[in-house]
């Protein structure tokens, strides 16, 4: 479904991605798994449109894609749940939400639909709706964030580290979050630092280190290769 | 160190060829229009100095202008015109006549003293406050200059300068101006602040204190412009607070801009092109009016064309026509390649 | 009593107005980072419209509503010719083909009208007082305070109701987020510069009407007001500009009470050193804009 090849993104004259090659087929749950550093949240963001590729390609379903601007990405298909969380914190939860279906604003009876089915599945959403997302914790900010996203009703979920600085038992929330969208049929590529968790959900895993792939297998495989520490603290 | 002796001898060697052409042809309106370039070359040097090397932009520059020209003024009007000139000046001063070189050099330092005092605590904004508040010092200057009745005759107009700017002085004082302007961009200094341009993080980590080099250079930019201000007040002997404001600035900016703000080169060319165009277009505009082709006055077609060409080469070219080398490397790097063929 | 009530007045008045400039500068800077120097030239466009439809015999508001529209074109204009090519360059670029812009627009006047005031229509009412409770006040005084409410409201409005309005709030904390969700960049854009038309046109017809004569150089004083206004009220928030522009016209009206004659010449010196000072003291404005200061 998403297929990315020799992929390099650049800050200047700093190569973050040096070459990333992976593969994501459709319902399929695949995590990119790195040290800080590696590159993962730049290849993230780059899928998204919202920073450009210097080589490579990004193919969405056998289209290229490469070039495309994040509200195009967007529009077909792809929602992104950025690192740094972003809510929108002068907006209220519930105007949130309604941007999060901004591609399918036409859509009212859906929209609204969906929007009761969020709060069903975030009860903590539902009762700060009128509240400004910027008084949210940060838990609650991260289920924000992934409940907009869904929103779209994307075929493609890229979400990027959803466990970064949260307390453990939210983090096992968050998972098992994930785990309900994976069995619900979407496509995800999930980003983390916190191998151990990503890898009990994921299907396929790919590890990255200074820019590049690393090893790549199932999740299995990944989690039963003892190199993987070494991987970690080098990078 | 080769390289920077090259562009300061070739765009020294450009003002002299001007000099000499001028003297040579004897044509009054020639004249009149090299002064005039030459002063705008101290004025654009003055904001690249600051704007070139910091990476702000500062419309308070030709506040700085003003201050020159009218402390020039008050120094040098004879003691006996003051009365007509400045019918309220205070009393201390009204008794000073000092000698107009002299008097244009206080000129740049009163800029220079002024921005000193004035600018240190805005060197520490960057971006759109750094521009808002370069605005509104504009803004201040301008008001004082226009209300202060007492050293500026008010918003009317100052008259009794001693005609003072001849070609030589305003060409050796433009030809002084790319020297410091060159030295300053190759000192330490310069260097640090351009490399804060790109990195201010960086940069400060570097050991440099950003908001004190931003201000050396403010005052020396101020310096340039108080003196390009005196300069000009000695050269049209009469002027209003109305010469001071946004529409000089824009003509000084847009030459700097089309011209490349980061280098001297791009300043020093960006004058020439600018003021040779603005003369014959100014020519056309008079032309077009004696010949009273149309009904009204034709004015303001100068600035359109200048405004059209500022956008054309900020979107075609960025960083104006020397966008980063000098000229001095530009020819060096052709010789060396010469020689590898 | 009725010193209050007419101190009241004409503070609201010129606040009103003066809250509708800033808030047309504010919108755009909020969410572009872009302080438009063309934007006194939109007031500008909206006064000549006036001026060269006055000889058509159409109804005044008929022609004010073109007005009006023209210089929402020209805001969109703005966009399209000193904004879009350079936005992904510098902030420089962009302050100075702004600022080109406007020069370009002043001249252009100057040149295919004329340097000299040109008289614009004026509805009868404009030059009506009214007299109650024991004040004097000319009826344009009040007429701008009606509009100004009715346009605060329906801005308000627009940007809490409408999917539109909430996309350009959250454009303006996070335009690359915004972007991510499926919010076109240019329809924001060129929504933030339109509707920065529409408030410098409906301002223009108020500010013009006190004079009933437009000039090139009309636009520089409520750029410079809304300056002011914005900078006071916090250079990223529109309740700050709102704000920001009636504590303006408070203080402008109470210096003109206050002020000695010799010194009241010198305001405009007071209020931009007070602006340099806020800056100075608190970058952010008195109200602070959106919480995360991200930039696009």
């Amino acid at each position: 479904m998403l297929e990315i090849a020799g992929l390099q993104v650049a800050y200047g004259a700093i190569r973050a991605v040096r070459d990333v090659s992976l593969t994501l087929a459709e319902g399929e749950l695949v995590t990119l798994l790195g040290a800080n550093g590696a590159g993962k949240s730049s290849t993230l963001m780059c899928i998204a449109g919202a920073l450009p590729a210097a080589a490579g390609a990004i193919r969405l379903e056998g289209q290229d894609v490469t070039a495309a601007r994040p509200e195009v990405m967007a529009r077909r298909g792809v929602a992104t749940v950025p690192e740094t969380r972003d809510v929108f914190p002068d907006l209220t939860v519930d105007e949130n939400l309604q941007l999060g279906a901004y591609t399918r604003r036409n859509d009212t009876k859906g929209v609204a639909e969906d929007r009761t089915r969020m709060f069903g599945m975030f009860p903590v959403l539902a009762e700060r709706s009128s509240q400004p997302a910027g008084t949210l914790s940060g838990g609650e900010q991260q289920m924000l964030v992934i409940a907009r996203a869904m929103m779209s009703r994307p075929r493609i979920l890229l979400l990027d580290e959803p466990s970064l600085g949260l307390a453990p038992t939210i983090v096992n929330r968050i998972f098992e979050m994930i785990a309900t969208l994976k069995g619900s049929g979407l496509t995800i590529l999930l980003v983390e630092q916190n191998a151990s968790k990503a890898l009990e959900v994921a299907d396929r895993a790919y590890v990255m280190r200074l820019g590049k792939i690393e090893a790549e297998g199932t999740a299995a495989e990944i989690a039963a290769a003892t190199d993987l520490k070494a991987l970690y603290l080098a990078g | 160190m080769a390289r920077n002796l090259t562009t300061i001898a070739v765009l020294s060697g450009l003002i002299l060829v001007m000099v000499v052409a001028t003297n040579l042809l004897g044509v009054r309106l020639f004249d009149r229009l090299a002064i005039n370039l030459c002063i705008s070359l101290v004025l654009v040097l003055g904001l690249q100095v600051f704007m070139g090397n910091s990476g702000i932009l500062s419309f308070a520059h030709i506040g700085f202008m003003g201050i020159g020209a009218y402390t020039t003024a008050v120094l040098t009007i004879p003691v006996r015109m003051k009365g007509m000139s400045l019918p309220d000046l205070y009393p201390i001063v009204a008794g000073i006549e000092l000698s107009p070189y002299v008097a244009i050099l206080v000129g740049g330092l009163t800029a220079a003293a002024v921005a000193a005092v004035v600018s240190y605590p805005l060197m520490r904004l960057s971006d759109a406050a750094a521009v808002i508040t370069s605005f509104a010092l504009l803004v201040v200057l301008h008001t004082v200059m226009t209300h202060w009745s007492e050293v500026t005759n008010g918003p009317r107009t100052l008259f009794g300068l001693p005609r003072a700017t001849d070609l030589n002085l305003a060409a050796g004082t433009a030809i002084l101006a790319i020297v410091a302007a060159v030295a300053f961009k190759e000192s330490r200094a310069g260097l640090l602040l351009r490399s804060s341009r790109d990195d201010e993080v960086a940069a400060g980590a570097m050991g440099a204190h950003i908001p004190r080099l931003r201000w050396q250079a403010f005052i020396l930019s101020a310096l340039f412009a108080g003196i390009g201000g005196a300069l000009w007040g000695h050269f049209i002997t009469s002027f209003s607070p109305k010469a001071f404001f946004l529409k000089e600035t824009f003509v000084i900016l847009g030459m700097l801009v089309i011209g490349g703000a980061s280098t001297v080169t791009g300043a020093v060319f960006g004058a020439i092109i600018v003021t040779v165009t603005f003369e014959s277009l100014r020519a056309l505009e008079a032309g077009i009016n004696q010949a009273k082709i149309f009904s009204e006055q034709v004015i303001g077609l100068t600035e359109i064309v200048l405004a059209l060409a500022m956008i054309v080469v900020l979107v075609l070219r960025p960083g104006g026509l020397f966008a980063t080398q000098e000229i001095g490397a530009l020819l060096w790097r052709r010789a060396r390649k010469k020689e590898d063929r | 009593m009725s010193f209050f009530l007419q101190f009241m007045i004409d503070v609201l008045s010129l606040g009103g107005a003066y809250a509708l400039m800033a808030l047309g500068l504010v919108i755009v800077y909020g969410i572009l980072r872009l302080v438009n120097f063309a934007y006194g030239e939109l007031i500008m466009v909206a006064g000549y419209t006036m001026y060269l439809t006055s000889g058509s015999g159409l109804p005044w508001l008929v022609m004010a509503a073109v007005a009006v529209l023209m210089a929402i074109m020209a805001g969109i204009a703005t966009d399209y010719i000193a904004f879009r090519p350079v936005r992904a360059k510098s902030v420089t670029a962009v302050l100075i083909t702004s600022f080109a812009f406007s020069t370009l627009l002043q001249n252009a006047a100057l040149l295919f009208i004329s340097p000299r005031p040109r008289n614009v229509p004026l509805p009868e009412i404009f030059s009506e007082t009214v007299q109650f409770a024991g004040v004097i006040t000319p009826a344009r005084n009040l007429i701008t305070i009606a509009t100004a409410v009715v346009m605060l409201g329906l801005f308000s409005w627009l940007m809490r109701h409408t999917v539109l309005g909430i996309a350009m709030r959250a454009a303006a904390t996070n335009f690359t987020m915004a972007r991510m969700l499926g919010v076109p960049a240019n329809l924001i854009i060129s929504s933030a510069f339109a509707i920065s038309g529409l408030l410098a046109g409906v301002v223009s017809m108020l500010w013009i009407g006190r004079v009933g004569a437009v000039v090139p150089g009309v636009g520089l004083e409520p750029l410079l007001i809304a300056f002011i206004a914005t900078v006071i009220g916090g250079m990223r928030s529109l309740q700050g500009a709102v704000l920001g522009g009636f504590l303006l016209a408070f203080m402008d009206i109470t210096l003109n009470f206050t002020l000695p004659q010799d010194l009241l010449k010198f305001r405009d010196a007071f209020t931009f050193s007070l602006v340099i000072l806020i800056l100075l003291w608190r970058p952010q404005g008195l109200i602070r804009g959106p919480a995360s200061g991200q930039r696009t």
